[in-house]
C-alpha cells in the first residue's frame, strides 16, 4: 500500500519535473524563433531586393515606391529622441531612485512607490494622449514650433516613461549597497550628500548603467506614444522643436500599406530587426555592465 | 609637533566655514530630491486630474455600452471594452501556466548551471523586444504563416511571449520570498519536491505571485503596439460581441489610437477623451485589486500579513 503510494508519487515527481522543464525551453524556443524569423525576413532588402546594407543605414533617400530604402532619417530620429529622453529623464530618475534609498521616510515611499508604479501602468495611447492634448499645444504657444508635434514633445513624453525603470532601478543599485559604506563615510564626518555623492554613487555605477542602459531600451522600443506627437514627418529634426520620424513610428505608419512580398514590406522589416539588434546589444551590455560588478 | 596659536585658529576658521558649506549644500541637495520625489506624485495627480476633467462627462451609459460609428458622431465603445477583456483573459489563460511552469522549474528544480542562465538569458532578450517588434513577428507567425488573418487568439498569443518574461520573474521572485525552512520541513516529513513545491512552497507565495500578476494584466489591457499588426484594427460590425477567438478584435487602447489617428468620425476629442479615461480607471482599478487581492491572499494562505 505505502510501495504503491510512494511509486505513484515518484512517477507525479517525473512527470512535473519533465513538464516544467518544458515551459523552461518554450521561453529559449520563442526567442530563438523570433530571432531567426526577423533575420531571414529582415535581411530580405539586402538578399533579394539587392538593396545595399550602408544605403540603408546611412541614405536618408527613402521612397519605398522607387525601391529607395534609406533608413538614415528614421535611425537618427529614434536616436535623437531617446537621448532627448534619457538626458531628462536619467538623471531625474537617478535622483528619485537615491531619494527612495537613502531619504524617503518610509510613509513617503508608501506613498512614491504605488504612484510609480501607476506611472508604469498607464498605457502608451494615454501618455501619447496627454501629449497630444497638454504638451503640443502648450509647445504651440510658447516655443518657435509652428504645430507643437516635434522632437520636443516626443522627448518630454519619452523621458516620463522611462522614469519607473530608471527609479526603480537605481533604487535596487543603492539598496543592494553594503550598510558599512554608509557608516564608514558617515564616521568620517561626511555629510548625507557628500556620501551619496562620492561614497554610494561610484560604487552603485553599474547598477546605475543597467538601469539607463534599461531606460535606453524601452525608449528606443517605444512606438504609440511616440508615433502621436512626434509629427511623423521624413526628414532629419532641424533642432529640437522640429518634426521628424523613427524607427518604431515608420513601421506603424507604413505597415498597413505594404503588400506581403513587396519591398516596402521588406524595408519596414529590416528596421524591425534593426530594433532587434538594438535591443539584444542593450541587454548584452546590461550583462557586461553586471558582470563587472561580481 | 608645535602649532602655533595663530595657525589653530586659522585651521578651526576653515574647517568651521567648511563645515557651515557642507551641511548647507547636504541641506540644499536634500530639499531638491524631496522636491523631484514629490513633483512626480504631483505630476500623477495631475495627469489623473486632467484626464478626469476631460472625460469625465462623456462616462455615459451609451459611450462605455453602445456600438462604435464608422462616419456619424455619438459612437461608443462597448465592443471595444469586450475585446480588451477578452484578449486580456485569453493571453493570461496561456500565459500563467507556462510562467508559473518555467519560473517554479528555474527556481525550484534548476540547480544555477549552464542550463538556467541560457532560460534567464532568452527571458531577459524576450523582455527587451520592443512591443511594435514583437508585433510584426506576430503578423509573420499568426497572420501569414496561420493564415489566421487578424485575429484575437493571434493578438493574444503575441501578448503571451510579450509578458511571459515579466511573469516569469513575477514568479521567481515570489518563490525566492519563501524561506527554506518550509521546504525542509516538507521534505523532512516524506513529501517529494512536487509535494512540497504544490502544498508548502505555492500557497505561501500565491500572494505575492497575484499582485504581480494583476499589475500585468493591466498592462496587458492597455498594450497597443503588439496588437496593430496581429488583433487589427476592425471589429465585426454584426456581431461585435462574439466568444469564439478566430476574427479581428479591436481592443479599446487601439480604439484610442485608431480613432486619433485614422478615423473619419467628427467627434474624435469626446471619443479619444472617454477612451483615455476608461483606460486610466481600469489602470487604477487593477492596481488597487492587485493590493487587496495580493494581500487578501497571503493572509489567507500563511496567516501572516503581507
Amino acid at each position: 500500500m505505502i510501495a504503491l503510494q510512494a511509486k505513484r508519487s515518484h512517477r507525479n515527481e517525473r512527470i512535473a519535473k519533465n513538464v516544467l522543464r518544458a515551459a523552461a525551453m518554450f521561453v529559449v524556443f520563442a526567442i530563438a524563433v523570433l530571432i531567426l524569423y526577423l533575420m531571414t525576413e529582415g535581411t530580405k532588402t539586402f538578399f533579394i531586393d539587392r538593396f545595399p546594407v550602408w544605403k540603408f543605414l546611412f541614405s536618408s533617400e527613402y521612397d519605398p515606391s522607387e525601391k529607395l530604402g534609406g533608413a538614415a532619417i528614421f535611425i537618427v530620429g529614434t536616436l535623437a529622441v531617446t537621448i532627448f529622453a534619457i538626458v531628462i529623464g536619467g538623471p531625474f530618475g537617478i535622483a528619485v531612485g537615491v531619494f527612495l534609498s537613502e531619504i524617503a521616510p518610509s510613509r513617503m515611499a508608501a506613498i512614491l512607490k504605488p504612484a510609480i508604479e501607476l506611472l508604469v501602468g498607464i498605457p502608451s495611447v494615454v501618455y501619447g494622449w496627454l501629449g497630444l492634448t497638454l504638451l503640443v499645444p502648450f509647445l504651440r504657444t510658447h516655443t518657435s514650433s509652428p504645430s507643437g508635434f516635434g522632437l520636443a514633445a516626443a522627448g518630454i513624453v519619452l523621458s516620463i516613461m522611462i522614469l519607473p525603470t530608471v527609479i526603480s532601478l537605481s533604487e535596487d543599485a543603492f539598496r543592494s549597497l553594503p550598510p558599512a559604506l554608509r557608516e564608514g563615510s558617515l564616521a568620517l564626518g561626511a555629510t548625507r550628500w557628500q556620501t551619496i555623492t562620492r561614497v554610494l554613487l561610484p560604487s552603485a555605477s553599474s547598477g546605475i548603467a543597467v538601469a539607463l542602459i534599461l531606460g535606453i531600451a524601452r525608449a528606443v522600443g517605444e512606438t504609440l506614444a511616440v508615433q502621436m506627437v512626434l509629427g511623423n514627418s521624413t526628414q532629419f529634426p532641424m533642432g529640437i522643436f522640429a518634426p521628424t520620424a523613427a524607427l518604431t513610428t515608420e513601421i506603424v505608419i507604413d505597415m498597413p500599406g505594404a503588400t506581403q512580398g513587396s519591398f516596402l514590406e521588406h524595408e519596414l522589416f529590416s528596421m524591425a530587426f534593426l530594433l532587434l539588434l538594438i535591443a539584444m546589444v542593450l541587454i548584452l551590455l546590461v550583462r557586461f555592465a553586471l558582470r563587472k560588478r561580481i | 609637533m608645535g602649532i602655533s596659536a595663530a595657525q589653530k585658529r586659522t585651521v578651526r576658521v576653515t574647517s568651521d566655514t567648511g563645515v557651515k558649506v557642507r551641511r548647507f549644500i547636504d541641506l540644499l541637495a536634500t530639499v531638491v530630491l524631496w522636491a523631484m520625489a514629490s513633483s512626480i506624485i504631483l505630476l500623477l495627480a495631475a495627469f489623473i486630474a486632467y484626464l478626469f476633467y476631460l472625460g469625465g462627462h462623456w462616462l455615459t451609459w451609451d459611450f462605455i455600452f453602445g456600438l462604435p460609428k464608422e462616419t456619424t458622431a455619438g459612437g461608443g465603445i462597448g465592443p471595444e471594452i469586450y475585446n480588451s477583456f477578452y484578449i486580456l483573459i485569453l493571453t493570461l489563460i496561456f500565459t500563467i501556466p507556462i510562467a508559473l511552469a518555467a519560473g517554479i522549474y528555474l527556481q525550484e528544480y534548476e540547480q544555477p548551471g549552464i542550463f538556467r542562465s541560457i532560460v534567464q538569458f532568452s527571458a531577459e532578450s524576450l523582455a527587451t523586444v520592443p512591443s511594435i517588434v514583437m508585433g510584426l513577428f506576430g503578423l509573420l507567425i499568426f497572420v501569414y504563416y496561420f493564415h489566421w488573418g487578424f485575429s484575437a487568439i493571434g493578438g493574444a498569443l503575441t501578448l503571451t511571449l510579450l509578458n511571459l518574461p515579466a511573469l516569469m520573474r513575477v514568479t521567481q521572485e515570489a518563490l525566492s520570498s519563501v524561506p527554506d525552512t518550509l521546504r525542509e520541513a516538507s521534505m523532512g516529513l516524506g513529501a517529494t519536491k512536487w509535494q512540497t513545491v504544490l502544498r508548502t512552497v505555492l500557497p505561501s507565495a500565491i500572494g505575492r505571485m497575484t499582485t504581480g500578476i494583476v499589475l500585468i494584466a493591466g498592462r496587458i489591457f492597455g498594450e497597443t503596439a503588439a496588437l496593430i499588426f496581429t488583433a487589427g484594427l476592425s471589429l465585426s460590425t454584426n456581431h461585435p460581441y462574439q466568444l469564439q477567438p478566430f476574427r479581428p478584435a479591436e481592443t479599446l487602447a487601439i480604439h484610442l489610437w485608431y480613432t486619433h489617428s485614422e478615423s473619419i468620425v467628427p467627434d474624435v476629442d469626446r471619443i479619444g477623451n472617454g477612451s483615455a479615461l476608461v483606460l486610466l480607471i481600469m489602470v487604477l482599478a487593477f492596481n488597487i485589486l492587485a493590493r487587496i487581492g495580493g494581500s487578501f491572499l497571503t493572509k489567507r494562505f500563511t496567516g501572516r500579513s503581507s
